[in-house]
């Protein structure tokens, strides 16, 4: 008894303080999460509309697609279908996510309406170094050099890193991805997040019909 | 530290502009050293985590302040962390709900002002010995402070590392950005050389009073 009182006397005005700043914080989130939700989806939607721009309209076509990981780890995505002014299916996106040099790297990820070709990609969020990992996001549209380029009509099948200085195999767009000069690991880690993702959600579209099967 | 039996107007001048030359958490005392190298890329998110730590550190000023006689001594660096903790919690809630691009740009920064020394230092040094009064006060110029460091840093910087402040060009066309200043190498050596030249003064500044004695 002694025990619990002395545990009560040091302790009364932490307890006290940790449910105070607990109902704090919980009204906070509250009256924020409506609006970080918001504002999530709005980027979401920007970064899809920006990769399909003849895109309408963007419904899920899957919702918590599963993507099996490394380590037995399981990934859960939605995939969205971009609508066309007919308001037939012209691509897909789904965010997709990877280990990358200092922390996970978020990837908006958009393929065509046959799943075959990629439209691109656009960078959720990443906390890649500066001035060099971070040139995963670089997607200035009036160059034709950015690591994101090589991306955009490039054939929905596994891509392999190379690494090589050459302007032309740079520019040419296959399924040879040309690392970033400094930034081996971010560009490796975009890749395996292509390659991770790729033939599962073509299966997954698949099964749901909303894809040939190719045949 | 201010002495809550005199609280003159005096003394709160004193304490106010305290922060910003004598006692400068980033100058003098080298404090806050982690946001001071990592945010001052550019002004805007300098500013933007100023603005966080002066929210931060007057919230948790206050309620120190208020329960300083109610803290148990081994038990107040955790009271300390907790109450900090709270009001970085919602002013990364509040970054997130309306400057989502700035709470992208800041990244893991935001949520490690938990563990900037300035206001674990202010809530030890100054709230959990003063008055409501005094500990606003500590905390604004403290605050104040910091920030205006850090935008003074990032300022030189930025404007060395893209020719441009607050997305407007400042330097001519002929200027050749260093892109060094904008990574790692930029915040260390601005900040060294910046130390040096506050040193330096300080120095020529003891001398000449010595020399008025």
């Amino acid at each position: 008894m002694l025990k619990i009182k002395h545990f009560i006397q040091e302790s009364w005005l932490l307890i006290v303080a940790s449910f105070a700043f607990g109902l704090l914080i919980a009204v906070a989130s509250a009256s924020l999460d409506a609006r970080i939700k918001q504002n999530e989806k709005d980027k979401l939607d920007n970064l899809m509309k920006s990769l399909i721009s003849d895109a309408n309209d963007f419904q899920i076509a899957i919702e918590q697609a599963e993507i099996p990981g490394d380590r037995g780890r399981v990934e859960t995505t939605d995939v969205y279908k971009a609508l066309g002014e007919d308001g037939g299916v012209i691509g897909f996106a789904f965010v997709a996510v990877g280990a990358g040099f200092a922390d996970k790297i978020k990837l908006v990820i958009a393929v065509d309406g046959k799943c075959e070709k990629f439209f691109g990609f656009k960078v959720l969020s990443s906390n890649e170094t500066p001035g060099f990992g971070s040139k995963i996001k670089d997607d200035d549209p009036e160059s034709d050099v950015d690591f994101a380029d090589q991306f955009k009509g490039a054939p929905a099948q596994e891509f392999e890193l190379i690494k090589t200085g050459k302007l032309e195999v740079i520019k040419k767009i296959d399924s040879q991805i040309v690392a970033i000069s400094g930034a081996t690991v971010s560009s490796d880690a975009v890749v395996k997040i292509f390659n991770m993702y790729t033939d599962k959600i073509r299966e997954q579209l698949r099964q749901k019909g909303l894809i040939g099967d190719g045949k | 530290m201010a002495n809550e039996s005199q609280p003159t107007t005096g003394l709160y001048k004193e304490t106010l502009l305290a922060g910003l030359w004598r006692e400068n958490p980033v100058f003098r005392l080298l404090l806050g050293m982690c946001p001071t190298l990592a945010v001052t890329a550019a002004v805007k998110p300098a500013l933007t985590m100023g603005l966080c730590v002066i929210f931060v550190l007057v919230c948790s000023n206050i309620i120190v302040s208020l329960m300083r006689n109610l803290l148990k001594p081994h038990l107040r660096i955790l009271m300390f962390t907790l109450t900090i903790a709270t009001f970085v919690t919602i002013a990364d809630l509040f970054l997130k709900a309306f400057a989502l691009t700035m709470s992208e740009t800041l990244g893991p920064y935001v949520p490690l002002i938990i563990v900037n020394c300035i206001i674990i230092c202010r809530a030890e040094a100054c709230a959990s010995k003063n008055g409501l009064i005094v500990s606003v006060i500590d905390a604004l110029g403290m605050g104040v402070g910091f920030t205006l460091t850090l935008c003074v840093l990032a300022a030189i910087r930025e404007v060395l590392a893209t020719g441009m402040i607050f997305e407007v060009q400042v330097m001519p066309d002929a200027f050749v950005p260093w892109a060094a200043m904008g990574m790692p190498v930029g915040a260390f050596i601005t900040l060294g050389l910046m130390l040096g030249l506050v040193n330096l003064t300080n120095k020529k500044k003891a001398k000449s009073s010595c020399h008025e004695v």
